[in-house]
């Protein structure tokens, strides 16, 4: 296996490294022991899971939107997340309502209004790129690329962590 | 007035020479007109569109410019720019030689010319710059009507009925070509040198107001990111449609995030026998691995092959994931409630089997 190649500025490493730091913090937090409850090993892997989105989100940088609201899910207390969001929805339904005037927002309404599938699955696009709510299409289907690219290197790394550590 | 043709000739064009000597011919009995010379090389630059020049043609027109020393020449470097792109265009057929005489294709130095010469410098896409030629021919037009008294002499019957053809595919162009001076941008040039019009054609036979220019730059726009994700999300090649590509698009991430959390319950699970690992070596490892790189084709969940230990807490993770979202103590207490019903929940579970692509790989590696 070739070491060399490795590009140390890349998503990848810079994932890799995060991430593997936040796996030894955790170890170390609550080192496990050999019969562990479900209860634990579930709270364990949500800290895990919490860990390596956050650290893909920290490897981008924020400089795309997905990251930043995966880095303000994971930090805000959900209560606090819970009022924005609801300021948030509602604002978001006010400009939905009041761009149709200009061209932009009339983008955006003859989306929804032009076939109710494509609604519908532009819908849950939304829903599953996080920060997607608030985007028109064009913007939209550029974060889902690149979310695609940072979750692919994520299940990667991810897997071959999971793999050495069967292994040993 | 001929040294120019002979200038004109010496530049390297593979199957000219006929094109050339009629050229020749005709201009024996033109007026010293700069727009009727630009007419004349007009066969010239339609071999060019034969001939494979490649990248040395800018060079090589350099030449006549050289010779010409004005600047109107800009348009005579403008052509060969966009004449090899043109491959086998049909609509040239429109403009055939013998009508080149009658088109003022250059119109003297114009500044929106020299911004469509910088703006056809960065175009990519044959039907923009097909349609920038038409626009030459536009523009030539409002002058060619000016000068039409002089140019009368040397009509050809055929020649006025090709013109007529020509005249109703350009002067829809030439109308909307006026129009559009004052605005709209296209979505392909992205750097203009002299920023004054950037000209978006319209194709023939669509619709030239600014409205349904804006919209089909978005809709190229959106289909240029749809390519992309098509070549993202693996097995999209064959559909078509942007419903079925946002399905698969949809599926395809939620499988990603499904994998993840597998995974994430899988290094929790798995973590009981680790100890601290060098972290040095660890990254280069884990970026490195090959077998890593190969993910599973289907977009179905990954096959996981866990203890029963195991096997529980993927079931109150799944629990989780099903229930909306709680917070962590909510999240604990619900494993607890439904352990009693684990087991009878672990039989779909324990059909799934080993990721034999990933694993067996591994094994191979045999790595130290």
């Amino acid at each position: 296996m070739d070491l060399h190649n490795l590009n140390p500025s890349s998503l990848k490493s810079r994932f890799t490294t995060r991430f593997l730091r936040a796996l030894t913090e955790i170890n170390a937090r609550k080192p496990i022991a050999s019969s562990s409850s479900p209860r634990e090993i579930f709270q364990r892997y949500r800290r895990i899971k919490d860990a390596a989105d956050t650290s893909m989100a920290y490897s981008v940088r924020s400089r795309r939107t997905w990251s930043k609201a995966t880095l303000w899910r994971l930090r805000t207390p959900s209560h606090r997340r819970r009022l924005a969001s609801f300021g948030r929805r509602s604002s978001l339904n006010k400009t939905r309502t009041t761009t149709t005037a200009s061209h932009r927002g009339a983008v955006v309404v003859q989306i929804t209004s032009r076939g109710g599938g494509l609604g519908v699955q532009l819908e849950e696009l939304r829903e599953l790129v996080p920060g997607g709510e608030a985007m028109d299409l064009c913007n939209l289907l550029d974060e889902t690329a690149h979310y695609i690219k940072c979750l692919t290197t994520q299940v990667q790394v991810m897997r071959t962590i999971a793999n050495l550590y069967s292994l040993e | 007035m001929l040294h120019r043709l002979e200038s004109l000739e010496s530049c390297n064009y593979n199957g000219m020479e006929a094109r050339l000597k009629w050229q020749q011919q005709n201009y024996v009995v033109q007026n010293n007109n700069l727009v009727e010379l630009c007419a004349g090389s007009l066969p010239q630059f339609q071999g060019l569109i034969g001939s494979n020049l490649g990248g040395a043609q800018m060079i090589e027109l350099k030449r006549p410019e050289v010779f010409l020393g004005s600047v109107d020449f800009q348009e005579f470097v403008n052509f060969p720019v966009v004449g090899p792109e043109f491959g086998d265009s049909e609509k040239l057929d429109l403009v055939p030689p013998e009508a080149a005489t009658n088109y003022c294709i250059f119109r003297t130095s114009s500044c929106q010319m020299s911004a469509l010469n910088t703006s056809v410098m960065k175009e990519e896409r044959e039907d923009l710059i097909l349609e920038k030629m038409e626009s030459a021919t536009g523009i030539g037009r409002e002058s060619f009507n000016k000068r039409k008294a002089e140019a009368v002499a040397d009509h050809k019957s055929k020649d006025k009925r090709i013109k007529g053809e020509g005249e109703s595919e350009v002067k829809a162009n030439c109308s909307t070509e006026i129009s559009r001076n004052s605005s709209k941008k296209s979505s392909k040039a992205s750097e203009v040198l002299k920023p004054d019009y950037i000209h978006v054609r319209a194709r023939r036979g669509q619709a030239t107001d600014s409205h349904s220019l804006a919209e089909r730059a978005r809709r190229e726009k959106l289909s240029k990111k749809m390519k992309c994700l098509q070549d993202l999300v693996p097995g999209c090649n064959k559909i078509t449609s942007k419903a079925g590509m946002l399905d698969e698009i949809i599926n395809y991430v939620q499988s990603l995030q499904r994998q993840v959390e597998f995974l994430s319950m899988k290094i929790a699970a798995l973590n009981s026998s680790v100890e601290t690992l060098p972290m040095k070596e660890f990254p280069a490892y884990v970026a490195n691995f090959p077998a890593a790189a190969k993910l599973p084709e289907t977009a179905d969940l990954p096959y996981f092959q866990l203890n029963p230990l195991q096997n529980q807490s993927v079931n109150c993770m799944l629990n989780e994931s099903m229930l909306p979202p709680q917070t962590g103590a909510e999240g604990i207490a619900s494993p607890s409630v439904s352990s009693s019903s684990s087991m009878t929940q672990l039989q779909p579970f324990s059909t799934w089997n080993t990721d034999p692509q990933g694993l067996s790989n591994m094994y191979n590696m045999g790595f130290h």
